[in-house]
């Protein structure tokens, strides 16, 4: 008997959330590391889209298996309507950030180059300014 | 009920379409890290965004070409084979990306390392 409820335990099923579980906090952690080493705008959405993954990993899947979370169909009432509006969110959002981020850290869009800064402040003189400098390092 | 709602809701058709261009970017930037790098995480991350994308697909057109008449065309293993595939995609795509991000960033480590080195 008890070999029995071990095997179940084994089981594919029992397996999967806790695959997950361990899958979304790593992800997180991973993405975490990795953010040390790029840029602002690059690390702010591979975190995003981590954690948002995380979650829905870590947390919302392994709810709906445990079936503490009701199941949506066209039947059912408003608060399912709800938790499977926020795992669509959490879920599908999760993969646009990490994608665009990653592909912002694998250099697929071509990087424009930055837009010049024309300054008008009197703190800067025109032979310090960036016009200027190369004519004067010709001449 | 609203139709805007129930498009994006009921159909999920905003969100699946967000969720699998997020995902062809992330194999798009995988293939890309993996040519130019010669890192195998970029490799794993490229077979487990493909690997989640053939799930995806199979989901959102199951409901269009799955019926009684194909189920008995395809036999018992292929109606196996319809239940058991999709959660090893599933399974495997995650894992995939995991995996690879994870050898990426191993491999990033060392690089940034080496420099400083």
């Amino acid at each position: 008997m008890r070999f029995a409820e071990s095997m179940q335990l084994g089981s594919i099923e029992a397996i999967r959330p806790v695959f997950m579980i361990v899958m979304g906090v790593f992800l997180m952690l991973i993405a975490w590391r990795l953010c040390k080493t790029t840029e602002v705008w690059t690390a702010r959405l591979i975190v995003s889209g981590s954690l948002l993954l995380g979650i829905g990993y870590a947390l919302l899947l392994p709810l709906y298996d445990a079936g503490l979370i009701e199941r949506f169909s066209p039947a059912s009432g408003a608060t399912a309507l709800g938790w499977h509006a926020v795992k669509m969110v959490v879920m599908n959002c999760g993969w646009l950030f990490l994608g665009i981020g990653l592909a912002m850290h694998a250099k697929v869009f071509p990087s424009f180059p930055p837009p010049r800064r024309f300054s008008p402040s009197p703190l800067v003189s025109p032979a310090h300014s960036p016009l200027t400098a190369p004519r004067e390092s010709i001449g | 009920m609203n139709p805007l709602v129930e498009t994006l809701i009921f159909r999920g058709l905003l969100f699946d379409a967000l969720g699998v261009v997020g995902l062809g970017l992330l194999g798009i930037a995988a293939v890309r890290l993996s040519l130019r790098h010669r890192s195998w995480g970029g490799t794993m991350m490229a077979l487990g965004a493909v690997a989640l994308l053939v799930a995806r697909l199979y989901f959102i057109l199951a409901p269009h070409f799955l019926n009684n008449d194909m189920l008995l065309a395809i036999g018992p293993v292929g109606i196996s084979l319809t239940i058991a595939l999709p959660p090893l995609l599933l399974s495997f795509g995650l894992a995939g990306i995991v995996w690879g991000l994870w050898g990426h960033e191993r491999w990033v480590r060392e690089e940034t390392g080496g420099k400083r080195a």
